[in-house]
């Protein structure tokens, strides 16, 4: 499995509130969409947020500390409106290989979300 | 009087990149015009950014060098050019975001002009800070190239929709203009991303590359995610790679059942056999799918890794599913979709994606069966467990008082093996999931007949599918490594 063992701590502390941010947005759409029954479009949405933390956790190196409570918001437009404000402060360079692609998924996700 | 801009050039770069990043998270199908109009701007300015920052001393090799921006250069005039020879989209207003951007780009390099750009950067410190404008202003472009496809995609969409409502045919010329547009803005988006170092960048989103649409592309994603999950699955069947495996065979399913609902509406897949034998079979493998996605999720970590090649597959398959079958946030019209794709076509790829998911259930259930290396986290494995003990029909479990995970564990929440009662819940669950898939495999079988016999006043003709069919196995279904069965 892929890691990264070069990011420097603090984008990598970032990333890590990232992943966090769009694991529990994940889980909060897959619930709702199991709510809503096995037709609904939510499925799906839940599907890209998750492969967008899946890259995420890529970007880090293996002993990354991901634990820690889940966030306190539970609307998923702010969810991830707050994971790509956090991408913010990471720097586009070598060493974090994968934040323009993550920056435009995430972005892509937010407007995916908008009701 | 305007006030006089203070900031750095790290300041104004950042400000073009949240600029580009904001326009991507709102933009509409109406933006794409306007976009298309000024997009070449955005490039033009970037480029003079570039010329003015002092040259690497690096080689000629490195990544870190001119040849990317003067190929964006040209893409871009060509683009223009052409937009300017068909005459679409034609004059009319800016787009704002993007006139700021480039306004900010251009007064990036008229500071660098004024202050330091006959610097030579001797400095290391100074290179890298020149290597990270460089890569900011690169960002920059391939999230503002992807915002402009999306408007562009978007827009195209709009007036596919329109067109089934009577659009003239001088407004649905937008269609092949802006097909050409997002072509030319993907491999666009491609080169700054290869800049950017993104090895990440198929994963993220899709191929985004000069490449099939529609029912092609779904067909492709559908049969690159089939070999993908067999090869992961028999490499590495670890919890992660479970968990997304089953909750992409969700999505296929989920998606199956819009796009035949959409058949049936539009006369492209018999209505009753839709209605009873297709949704309802489709609505038990979706939710097989999704709880046995469910059991693998508990025995994850927030640190588990998951496969990036699967990551990718998934992503590509989610793509062309919304590209066929999405409208914005939900499923589009069945019009809407019969008006993008034939969808006789499209049941046929789904037909073989139903085939192919009974033995992406077996490989399953043959992890859950005989895996004996699957852990999960205490905490989680502890509440299963009790919790599959309390709704079991035999008591006897219950009464034993069987300490499953200890105490100690349980406070360490350290990883362990999968207590039994966790294991035969999995187990069953499997066992549903390869019942229901072969539910809906067997119902997806009359659509063979229904998608040839339909009546030609469909409004489109019988399709030939244009892949092999699969009347078993896939080929690669047949090479992957299986473990004996029970």
């Amino acid at each position: 499995m892929m890691t990264n063992d070069t990011i420097d701590r603090d984008a990598g502390d970032t990333l890590a509130a990232v992943a966090r941010l769009l694991r529990h947005a994940a889980v909060l759409v897959w619930a709702q969409a199991e709510a809503e029954g096995p037709r609904s479009s939510l499925h799906l949405l839940g599907l890209g947020i998750h492969t967008a933390s899946c890259q995420v956790v890529a970007m880090l190196p293996a002993d990354a500390d991901l634990e820690g409570h889940p966030p306190a918001q539970d609307d998923v437009g702010q969810l991830l409106r707050s994971a790509e404000d956090l991408t913010r402060s990471i720097p586009v360079l070598d060493q974090t290989a994968g934040i323009s692609p993550l920056v435009v998924a995430i972005c892509d996700l937010v407007r995916e979300a908008k009701p | 009087m305007k006030r006089q801009d203070d900031r750095s050039v790290g300041e104004l770069l950042l400000d073009a990149d949240f600029t580009t990043r904001q326009s991507l998270m709102d933009v509409t199908g109406q933006d794409a015009p306007a976009m298309l109009r000024t997009w070449g701007e955005v490039v033009q300015s970037a480029s003079e950014l570039w010329a003015t920052l002092p040259q690497s001393f690096r080689g000629t090799t490195s990544p870190i060098d001119g040849t990317t921006m003067h190929r964006l250069e040209s893409m871009s005039q060509a683009m223009h050019r052409n937009q300017v020879r068909r005459g679409w989209p034609g004059d009319g207003p800016s787009d704002e975001r993007l006139l700021h951007v480039a306004e900010t780009l251009t007064r990036a390099a008229d500071l660098i002009g004024r202050r330091g750009g006959h610097i030579g950067p001797t400095d290391p410190g100074i290179r890298a800070d020149l290597d990270a404008a460089r890569m900011r202003i690169m960002h920059t472009l391939y999230v503002g190239a992807h915002s402009v496809s999306v408007a562009a995609q978007q827009h195209v969409a709009d007036v596919e929709l329109a067109i089934t409502r009577g659009m003239s045919s001088r407004e649905s010329r937008a269609v092949p203009r802006g097909q050409e547009a997002i072509n030319r803005l993907a491999a666009f988006e491609q080169l700054a991303g290869a800049y950017v170092g993104n090895q990440f960048a198929r994963a993220a989103q899709g191929e985004h590359v000069h490449g099939p649409h529609g029912t092609e592309r779904l067909q492709q994603a559908l049969i690159g995610w089939d070999i993908q999950a067999h090869r992961t699955l028999a490499a590495t069947p670890t919890p992660a790679n479970l968990l997304l495996a089953s909750r992409t065979q969700a999505g296929i399913a989920t998606a199956a059942a819009a796009i035949l609902h959409a058949g049936a509406r539009t006369g492209h897949v018999d209505t009753h056999a839709y209605k009873h034998r297709l949704a309802p079979t489709l609505d038990a493998t979706q939710q097989a799918w999704t709880h046995v996605a469910t059991r693998w999720a508990e025995m994850t970590t927030p640190a588990s890794r998951t496969d990036l090649d699967l990551v990718h597959a998934a992503g590509e398959l989610r793509a062309a599913v919304r590209e066929v079958a999405h409208d914005k946030t939900t499923w589009a019209h069945p019009e809407v979709m019969a008006g993008r794709v034939d969808l006789g076509e499209a049941a046929q790829h789904v037909q073989q994606a139903l085939s192919t998911a009974v033995d992406v259930a077996f490989v399953i259930r043959d992890v859950a069966t005989q895996d004996t290396n699957l852990t999960g986290p205490a905490r989680a494995m502890s509440h299963r467990a009790n919790d599959d003990i309390d709704r079991a029909a035999d008591r006897d479990h219950r009464d034993e008082d069987v300490v499953w995970v200890t105490a100690g564990d349980v406070h360490a929440n350290r990883t362990v093996a999968i207590p039994e009662p966790v294991r035969v819940g999995l187990v069953d669950a499997a066992d549903t999931l390869v019942q229901t898939a072969s539910n809906a495999m067997s119902a997806a079988s009359c659509l063979d007949q229904v998608t040839q016999d339909r009546p030609s006043g469909s409004g489109q003709e019988p399709t030939a599918p244009r892949s092999r069919r699969h009347d078993g196995p896939t080929p690669m279904v047949q090479e992957v490594p299986r473990v004996a069965r029970p």
